[in-house]
């Protein structure tokens, strides 16, 4: 098996990083790892993630690449340190940053309203956190199972491995002809619907139908067939809301139907049982002694 | 910015961004034993698939990368609602937030993983024990009256 030069690098890169991780990750048993050694897994993680995005070369302005490189390193080194800190109540304070960071690169992305909604929606998650935190974590200190991890090692080779085999994917795949027709693609028009995909008159005339059947004239959502003007930027959350409830319309209904299960199934099994009450324990024993098999059956 | 063209380069950036985040949440879920701490990593897991999805939208000029993470918050609510009851519920049980005190649900017949507590780092006195740390106190006066067995047993 011969490596190209590129997958070579790339899978050193990984491993430097995964090495890295591996010594900011607690111990297996509770050992306190050396500072040095903590600061050295900090910088080889960043280095390694540093130079595997070395090739992101975003077009357009320097400042738009300054601030993918920034989200992107943001991202991935406040991800590791979401997984290693030994505290939770830092973990939820890493996973914040997380979520901050990529809302960025889906902000740079195009993607606006999700950058938003992703934001509101992880704070109360990160908020709800840290109450558990609070309230259910150790009183004294932090616990050994905070202190310590289960195969550190053998957990990092594994997602060395993945995470290499991902990106040997996504790199063979540049200069194919899937990846080189399509660019560059152009921005996201209220014409991106799948309601424009039908060509022949007959589907067409079946998508306008239950076009407008969905969007009435009334409607202010933009329509599939309504071109921007020039000059006026596309309206962005008005076209994604106009895709959902046209062409994603049961899948909407499914999520309804799916986050009310989920609210039935959270509220029933969190129903704490009454306690039992020393007293009780003892009539209940007087009153039901414990019956054999034998009495079982004549019963 | 989304006006921009969006390259191949750039959609590769972010795949590994993805990527990346998919991975360092599978060695959280794997190594750490915080229930609260593996929560975090799954919900990291589901950040970088977002990303993903996002991206590949973005490249194909559609918004059903953007649809399906619109379902992927909903789903991870419902994630969040269930893992954290869970979390309530194995804690009312063992008191701690240790998974490895349920690998008695294993398969049959697995080695089990044993703390040495003896090996672990000691908490030297002098280290700040965060705000729930309490003083020792000598013991003073008459020992209130208590029931002699705790009341943590439940109905079934």
């Amino acid at each position: 098996m011969t490596l190209s030069q590129e997958a070579a690098t790339t899978l050193s890169l990984i491993a430097a990083g995964g090495f890295g991780t591996w010594l900011l990750l607690p111990h297996s048993h509770g050992l306190a790892r050396a500072k040095p050694a903590r600061i050295l897994g900090f910088l080889l993680t960043l280095v390694a993630t540093a130079f595997l995005l070395r090739g992101a070369s975003a077009p357009g302005s320097g400042l738009s690449t300054l601030f993918f490189y920034i989200f992107a390193m943001a991202a991935v080194l406040s991800a590791v340190l979401t997984v290693t800190s030994i505290s939770p109540i830092h973990s939820a304070l890493w996973f914040a940053s997380v979520v901050l960071a990529t809302s960025g690169l889906f902000l740079m992305t195009g993607a606006q309203f999700l950058a938003a909604a992703t934001v509101i929606v992880y704070a109360g998650a990160i908020i709800v956190t840290f109450l558990f935190v609070v309230m259910l974590a150790s009183v004294s200190g932090h616990a050994l199972y905070d202190r310590s991890s289960r195969m550190p090692a053998r957990a990092t080779l594994a997602s060395v491995l993945l995470l290499w085999t991902l990106l040997y994917a996504i790199q063979s795949s540049a200069g194919t002809p899937a990846t080189t027709v399509a660019n560059p693609t152009p921005p996201l028009r209220p014409a991106s619907s799948l309601a424009s995909v039908p060509t022949t008159p007959a589907d067409r005339e079946a998508a306008a139908r239950v076009l407008a059947a969905a969007v009435p004239a009334r409607s202010h959502l933009p329509r599939y067939d309504q071109q921007p003007l020039p000059g006026v930027p596309p309206r962005h959350v008005a076209s994604l809301g106009a895709t959902l409830f046209t062409d994603h319309l049961i899948a909407v209904q499914l999520a309804a139907v799916l986050l009310f299960i989920a609210l039935v199934a959270g509220a029933s099994i969190s129903r704490p049982k009454p306690l039992i009450r020393p007293v009780d324990r003892r009539k209940h024993d007087d009153a039901h002694p414990v019956s054999t098999p034998a009495t079982a059956n004549a019963r | 910015m989304p006006s921009e063209p969006f390259s191949f380069d750039l959609l590769s950036a972010n795949l590994a961004i993805g990527a990346a985040l998919v991975a360092i949440g599978m060695i959280g879920f794997v190594a750490r034993r915080n229930l609260i701490v593996m929560f975090l990593s799954a919900e990291m897991m589901l950040q970088g698939v977002a990303l993903t999805l996002v991206a590949f939208g973005r490249y194909h000029g559609n918004w059903t990368g953007q649809v399906l993470t619109i379902m992927i918050l909903a789903v991870a609510a419902c994630e969040a609602a269930i893992a954290l009851v869970l979390v309530l519920v194995l804690y009312g049980r063992r008191h701690s937030l240790d998974a490895s005190l349920w690998q008695d649900i294993r398969d049959p017949g697995q080695p089990p993983t044993l703390d040495r507590p003896e090996e672990a780092e000691p908490i030297e006195p002098g280290t700040d024990l965060g705000p729930e740390a309490y003083p020792h106190l000598t013991p003073a006066g008459i020992e209130p009256p208590h029931a002699s067995t705790p009341w943590i047993e439940r109905r079934d």
